[in-house]
C-alpha cells in the first residue's frame, strides 16, 4: 500500500501542544507557590503526578520515562486540576480528584479527544460537591490562615486582584501570570480568541448590566483562568468559529448566573462544564457556509441580526426581571436575594464588613446603628449555619433566619423552624440565652440548638463590640512617652503623656503624610484617644493610612508605659473532675483533644489528633497550651497560627461545654 | 506581505524550490522507448489510430478524439509502434496505451508553419487547440479546447502562475524562459473564448518573473500582471479567482460561471506552439526532491519512463521515502516508476524520510486548525470522520463535494490524521451510493 499524500506535514504533534500548555501554565504555577508557598507547590505535583500515573497503568504505558508521560496530555489534565485547587486541600483530594480526571472522565469516554467534559473542572466538581469543605478554604497569600475567597468578602476590583496576592485556588488569582500564559498559548497557536473573549467579554457586560464592578467580576473566581485555561480545551469546545463565540459567550452568561443565583460564588466550573455538555450541539448549528455556497450577503447579516436581537431581548428579560425586585441585595452566602430593604425600612442603607461578617444597617442622629441586619456564621453539628439576625435600635432581635445550614434532616434541622427562632425574639445583649432557661432545646438537636444559641449570643457581642466598643480604662505608668510607626508617606512619630494611669495628651510631633488629606486624621485621632484612653478609636474616614499610623504610634509608645493593667480574661467554666474530648476545625482539618480537670482546675491538655501543618503548629501548641492552663482560660491565639489557636480554642470550649449540656 | 490574496483559511508551507528555480531548462532529448498512454485527461478515452507494426513520425496523432470531452494524443518520437496494451500509469492506474520504440531520427509528422492568432477566427484556434491535444497543463488535464468555448460569457482569462505547490519550478523556469510564447498563447485564449482582458497572476515569492512578464506585456493594454501573496492554495483555481477578482465560484459551478477562465502557463505556451501546428508531445517537468541527486527543469517527451527521467538527474540516492507525482501536497504516489510522463506531469518528487511526513491517525484533539485553514471554508475533521465511518450524505450536507482537496488540513493537523485520503474516498463512496 502506498503512502498517500499530503507528503509534507506540520511539525507540530500532539505532545508539542501538551509541552506548549504546560509552559504556559508555569507563570500561574509560579504566582501560586509565591503567593501559597509550598503547600501549593505540594498540592501541584500530587495531583500531576497521580495523573500521570493513573493515565500510564489505566492505559497499561510501556514502563518507561516516554511510555509513562504519553502524550501528555495526562500531565496537562493533572497540573489544571492541581491550579484550580486551594493550597490548603487535604493531601488526598489532588490525588483523588486526578484519578477521576483521568480515569473516570477522560479515559472512560475513549481518551484524549473523545471525552465530552474537561477532565480537570469534571473532577473539581465530584470534588466540590463530594468535600465541600476542602475546596472553598482558601488560603491567605503570605500567610497560613485561611479565608473566604474574595468572591465571599469584598465585591470590587482592588490591585492586589491583578498580582494575584488574594485567597483563591492556587493557579487562579494572578491575572498578570495568566495572561502571560494566554498569550504564549495564542503566540503558538493553540488557542484562539473567540473563547476568551467571548468568555470574559460578555461576562463583563453582564456584570455592567447586574450592577456588579465587572472588573471585579472578571479577575475573581477562577474566571480569567477558565476563559484561557479551561473552556478553550480543544477536545470539549467545539471547532468551528461562530461555535467557540457561542460557546465563550455562553461560559460567561453561565458563569454570572451562577454566581448570582446559586449556592456556588465562583461559577466557573459548572459553566463551563455545562457548555461543553452543549459544544456538539453548538458545532453542529454553527457549521460554516463553505466557500463558493454564499448565502446571500443580506441573509447572511439578517442572521446575525436575528441572533443579536435574540440576544439582546432574552439579556434585557433577565436584567428587567431582576429589576422588577426594587432594592434586592444580592448576598453572597447563599445566592439569595434577601429583602434587606423590607428589614430595615429603607433601601437608603449601607452595608459594612466587620471580622469576616457583614451589616446592612442604617443609623440614627448619634451615627449609631438604628436598625441592622446581621449575617453571621457558627459552627453546627454537621457544618457551618449561617443566620442572619435582624436588630433594633436597642439591639433587640426583631427577627432572625437560618440561611443555610448541614444539621441532619430530621433532627439539627429543626432549628429552623418558628417554634425554635421565634424564642430569640425580644432578647439581646443582657439575656444569658441560656439553654433551658432563656431557650427551649429542640428535643433530639441538642447540639445543633446549642450551637445556634451560641452563635446567637457571640453575634450579639460581635456586634456590640462592631459598633459599641468598651472603652477600656487602663492604665499605665504616669510619664512622657515617644513611639513611632509607619505611615503612608514614611515614618510618623508621636509623643504620648500620661498622667494619673490615663492618657493625658497625644501630640503628633513628625510625618510626611499628605497635608490636606490626613489632616483630619492629625486632627481628631488623638483627641479620640485622650477621650477614650485607648489607643484603639474609630479612623478618620478618608485618612484611614495616617489614623492606624497614629494608633500604632501612640500603641508603640505605650508599650514603653508597661502592661495595660486590664482585667483577666473569662476563664473557663470548669466541669467536674474527669477527662473531656472536643473537636475544633483547623487548617488542616478536623483537631481533636482531651481535656483534663483535677482538683477543679484544667490541668492538662493532650493533643490526640491533628492534621495541622506540624512545623507551624507545634510551636504554637507549645505556647498556647501552657497559657490556656494557666489562665484558665481561652487566650489570644498565637500569631502566625490562627486557625490552629481557633481550633484548639473551639475545641476546648467543645470539651468543656459539651459535657455540661449533654 | 505584498499581493492579493483570498479571504478564508490558507496557510503558510516550506517552499522547497531552491534546488530547481535558478536553473534553466535541460533538454531531455528522446528515450529509446516511450509509452504514450491514450487516456491523459479528464474524459473519455482515445480511440487509438494505429497499428502494432506502423512506423509513425514525431506529432503524428495516434489516438483519436471521438466523445465531446477528449482530446487526441502524438507520437513523441518517430519510430515503430511495437504494442498497443494496456499499461499502468503513474498514478497506479492503467490506460490503453501506444508503445513506440524509438528511430532516433525525430522525423516530423508536419512542417511547422508559423500563423498569427489575429488572423484566426475563435472557431480557427480552439480547433487548432483541440487538434494539438492540449489539456490543462498543471495538473488537472482537463481539454483545453473546452474550456476555451464555455456556455458564459467571459470576460477575463487568468493565466495560473502561482505555482503554489512546494518543489515545482517548472512554471516559474517557463516564465522567465518563454515569456512572449505564453503572453501570444494568452492573447489567442483571450482571442478564442470571446474575453477581453488577461491577467497573468504569480506568487510573490517569484518577483524575477513578474519582472520578465511585465516586460513581454508591455504594448498590450488588455494584459496585466497581479502579484499574489503567497500562500497556499493560492494556485488553487477558485481561490486564485477570489483573490484576483474577488469573484467567488458558486458550489458545484466551474469558473466559467464567474465569467472567467483559468490557463496554466504551460498550456499558454502550448497553445502558442499549437498555433504553428505543433502538437502537445513534450513538456516541462520539475525533476527534484532531497533524494534527487542533480534537480532540475527537464523538457522531456510525453510517455518516456519516469525512470529514464530520474536517471537523466543523476539517479536517485538511496530508497526514497516517496515518489511523487506533481506536487507533495495534492500528487499523487508514483506507483509504477516505469510509468510514463503525461501531458498533466507538472513535476517528479523523490523525498527522503527527512522531508516527508505521513499519516498517522492519532485521536482528533477537535483543535479545529483544519477548520481554520481550509480555504473552502469546510470543516475537514467532520467531513473526514463522517467519511471514514461511511456517512457519506451527512458529510455531502457539510459540504463533502465542495473540497478541493490542497491537503491543507493534513498538513496542519497535529495528530496527523489521513483528513484528505477520507474525504477523497468519501467522495468516491458517494459517487457509488448515487450511482446505485
Amino acid at each position: 500500500m502506498l503512502k498517500t499524500g499530503p507528503y509534507l506535514r506540520s511539525s507540530l504533534t500532539i505532545e508539542q501542544v501538551m509541552v506548549d500548555v504546560l509552559i504556559a501554565l508555569i507563570p500561574a504555577l509560579i504566582a501560586g507557590v509565591i503567593f501559597f508557598g509550598r503547600q501549593a507547590l505540594w498540592i501541584v505535583f500530587l495531583s500531576t503526578l497521580t495523573a500521570i500515573l493513573t493515565g500510564a497503568v489505566l492505559l497499561r504505558a510501556p514502563f518507561n520515562l516516554r511510555g509513562i508521560l504519553g502524550d501528555g496530555s495526562a500531565a496537562v489534565t493533572g497540573l489544571l486540576l492541581g491550579l484550580i485547587l486551594p493550597s490548603t486541600a487535604a493531601w488526598w483530594v489532588p490525588v483523588v480528584g486526578s484519578f477521576l480526571a483521568i480515569s473516570l472522565i477522560k479515559l472512560a469516554f475513549g481518551g484524549l479527544g473523545y471525552n465530552i467534559f474537561n477532565p480537570a473542572l469534571g473532577a473539581r466538581a465530584i470534588l466540590l460537591l463530594a468535600f465541600t469543605s476542602q475546596l472553598v478554604k482558601f488560603a491567605v497569600p503570605f500567610d497560613t490562615i485561611t479565608a473566604a475567597t474574595p468572591l465571599l468578602s469584598s465585591r470590587t476590583f482592588s490591585w492586589p486582584l491583578l498580582w494575584g496576592n488574594v485567597g483563591g485556588s492556587i493557579g487562579e488569582t494572578s491575572v498578570i501570570a495568566i495572561l502571560l500564559g494566554g498569550f504564549y498559548l495564542l503566540y503558538k497557536g493553540h488557542i484562539n480568541w473567540r473563547i476568551p473573549i467571548g468568555y470574559v467579554g460578555s461576562a463583563f457586560v453582564l456584570a455592567l448590566l447586574w450592577g456588579l464592578d465587572p472588573w471585579f467580576t472578571i479577575t475573581t473566581g477562577g474566571l480569567l483562568f477558565a476563559a484561557v485555561f479551561m473552556a478553550t480545551d480543544m477536545v470539549t469546545s467545539p471547532v468551528t468559529f461562530g461555535g467557540q463565540l457561542v460557546f465563550g459567550v455562553g461560559c460567561g452568561i453561565l458563569t454570572i448566573f451562577i454566581r448570582q443565583y446559586t449556592s456556588f460564588p465562583e461559577g466557573v466550573t459548572f459553566a463551563v462544564l455545562i457548555m461543553n455538555a452543549l459544544a456538539p450541539l453548538i458545532e453542529s448549528v454553527t457549521i460554516p457556509i463553505p466557500f463558493g455556497v454564499g448565502l446571500a450577503r443580506e441573509t447572511r447579516l439578517k442572521g446575525i441580526a436575528a441572533a443579536g436581537a435574540a440576544l439582546l431581548v432574552a439579556v434585557g428579560a433577565l436584567v428587567w426581571i431582576d429589576n422588577t425586585q426594587p432594592a434586592l441585595t444580592p448576598i453572597l452566602s447563599h445566592g439569595q436575594h434577601l429583602p434587606i430593604a423590607d428589614w430595615l425600612g429603607t433601601s437608603d442603607f449601607e452595608s459594612l464588613d466587620f471580622e469576616g461578617s457583614r451589616f446592612y444597617v442604617t443609623w440614627n442622629e448619634e451615627e449609631k446603628p438604628a436598625k441592622a441586619v446581621y449575617l453571621a456564621e457558627q459552627g453546627g453539628f454537621n457544618g457551618p449555619i449561617r443566620f442572619l439576625l435582624v436588630l433594633d435600635q436597642e439591639q433587640n432581635i426583631t427577627d432572625l433566619r437560618i440561611l443555610d445550614h448541614r444539621e441532619d434532616p430530621g433532627l439539627g434541622e429543626l432549628i429552623t423552624k418558628p417554634e425554635f427562632l421565634d424564642q430569640f425574639v425580644g432578647k439581646n445583649k443582657h439575656n444569658e440565652l441560656a439553654l433551658g432557661e432563656d431557650i427551649e432545646a429542640v428535643s433530639g438537636a441538642t447540639i445543633s440548638s446549642r450551637s445556634f444559641t451560641t452563635g446567637v449570643k457571640r453575634a450579639l457581642e460581635n456586634f456590640e463590640l462592631a459598633f459599641f466598643p468598651q472603652e477600656e480604662i487602663l492604665e499605665w505608668a504616669d510619664g512622657t512617652y515617644f513611639g513611632s510607626a509607619d505611615s503612608f508617606g514614611g515614618k510618623l512619630e508621636v509623643e504620648v503623656s500620661v498622667s494619673e494611669g490615663v492618657i493625658a495628651s497625644v501630640l503628633v510631633t513628625g510625618h510626611s503624610d499628605t497635608p490636606g488629606i490626613s489632616d483630619g486624621a492629625f486632627e481628631k485621632i488623638p483627641e479620640r484617644i485622650v477621650a477614650l484612653g485607648a489607643s484603639k478609636v474609630d479612623a478618620v474616614s478618608g485618612a484611614t493610612v495616617s489614623s492606624e499610623a497614629i494608633m500604632k504610634a501612640v500603641q508603640n509608645a505605650l508599650e514603653k508605659a508597661g502592661t495595660p493593667l486590664s482585667e483577666g480574661v473569662m476563664a473557663y467554666s470548669i466541669p467536674p473532675d474527669g477527662t473531656y474530648r472536643g473537636q475544633g476545625t483547623g487548617f488542616g482539618g478536623e483537631l481533636s483533644l482531651e481535656a483534663v480537670v483535677k482538683e477543679g482546675r484544667l490541668a492538662e491538655i493532650v493533643i490526640v489528633e491533628s492534621s495541622e501543618t506540624p512545623a507551624i503548629a507545634d510551636g504554637a501548641l507549645d505556647q498556647l497550651l501552657p497559657a490556656i492552663i494557666e489562665a484558665q482560660g481561652p487566650v489570644d491565639a498565637v500569631s502566625g497560627a490562627t486557625k490552629t489557636s481557633g481550633a484548639v480554642l473551639e475545641a476546648l470550649d467543645d470539651a468543656l461545654v459539651k459535657e455540661e449540656g449533654q | 506581505m505584498i499581493g492579493r490574496t483570498f479571504p478564508r483559511g490558507g496557510g503558510e508551507i516550506p517552499h522547497r524550490k531552491e534546488a530547481t528555480e535558478n536553473k534553466s531548462i535541460v533538454v531531455f532529448g528522446a528515450p529509446p522507448e516511450v509509452v504514450i498512454p491514450l487516456k491523459q485527461h479528464i474524459g473519455a478515452c482515445c480511440e487509438p489510430a494505429v497499428a502494432v507494426g506502423d512506423h509513425v513520425k514525431m506529432g503524428q496523432p495516434i489516438g483519436e478524439a471521438r466523445q465531446f470531452v477528449c482530446t487526441p494524443v502524438h507520437a513523441s518520437v518517430s519510430g515503430e509502434v511495437i504494442a498497443v496494451e494496456e499499461r499502468p500509469l503513474p498514478d497506479g492506474g492503467k490506460s490503453p496505451a501506444v508503445v513506440i520504440k524509438n528511430d532516433g531520427n525525430d522525423q516530423l509528422y508536419k512542417e511547422y508553419k508559423p500563423r498569427d492568432y489575429e488572423e484566426m477566427s475563435p472557431e480557427e484556434i480552439r480547433r487548432a487547440v483541440k487538434e494539438a491535444g492540449i489539456v490543462g497543463m498543471g495538473g488537472a488535464g482537463f481539454p483545453t479546447h473546452i474550456k476555451l468555448d464555455p456556455p458564459t460569457v467571459i470576460d477575463t482569462v487568468l493565466i495560473n502562475g502561482a505555482e503554489c505547490e512546494p518543489y515545482l519550478t517548472c512554471d516559474h523556469r517557463l516564465m522567465l524562459e518563454r515569456a512572449p510564447e505564453m503572453v501570444e498563447g494568452l492573447l489567442a485564449m483571450i482571442k478564442a473564448s470571446g474575453a477581453e482582458t488577461g491577467i497573468i497572476c504569480i506568487e510573490a515569492n517569484k518577483l524575477d518573473a513578474v519582472e520578465v512578464v511585465r516586460q513581454a506585456i508591455s504594448g498590450h493594454d488588455n494584459l496585466s500582471v497581479e502579484v499574489l501573496q503567497v500562500r497556499y492554495p493560492q494556485g488553487a483555481e477558485k481561490q486564485l479567482i477570489k483573490a484576483v477578482l474577488n469573484r467567488e465560484v458558486p458550489s458545484g459551478c466551474l469558473p466559467c460561471e464567474t465569467c472567467c477562465i483559468v490557463q496554466n502557463v504551460h498550456t499558454a505556451i502550448a497553445v502558442s506552439e499549437a498555433l504553428k501546428g505543433k502538437p502537445s508531445f513534450e513538456r516541462v517537468v520539475t525533476v527534484s526532491g532531497g533524494a534527487v541527486l542533480d534537480p532540475r527543469n527537464v523538457l522531456v517527451r510525453i510517455g518516456t519512463p519516469i525512470e529514464d527521467l530520474f536517471n537523466f538527474c543523476g539517479g536517485l540516492i538511496g530508497e526514497p521515502a516517496a515518489i511523487v507525482a506533481g506536487g507533495p501536497m495534492t500528487g499523487p504516489p508514483v506507483a509504477e516508476l516505469g510509468g510514463p510522463v503525461i501531458k498533466c506531469s507538472s513535476g517528479f518528487l523523490a523525498l527522503r524520510e527527512n522531508e516527508v511526513g505521513f499519516d498517522q491517525n492519532r485521536p482528533c484533539l477537535r483543535c479545529s486548525r483544519c477548520v481554520e485553514v481550509c480555504p473552502m471554508g469546510l470543516t475537514p475533521n467532520l467531513l473526514g470522520e463522517l467519511s471514514s465511518k461511511g456517512y457519506y450524505r451527512k458529510a455531502e450536507q457539510l459540504g463533502l463535494l465542495d473540497c478541493i482537496e490542497c491537503g491543507l488540513c493534513s498538513y496542519t493537523c497535529p495528530s496527523k490524521r489521513s483528513l484528505v485520503t477520507w474525504i477523497k474516498d468519501g467522495k468516491a463512496g458517494l459517487a457509488k451510493e448515487k450511482a446505485s
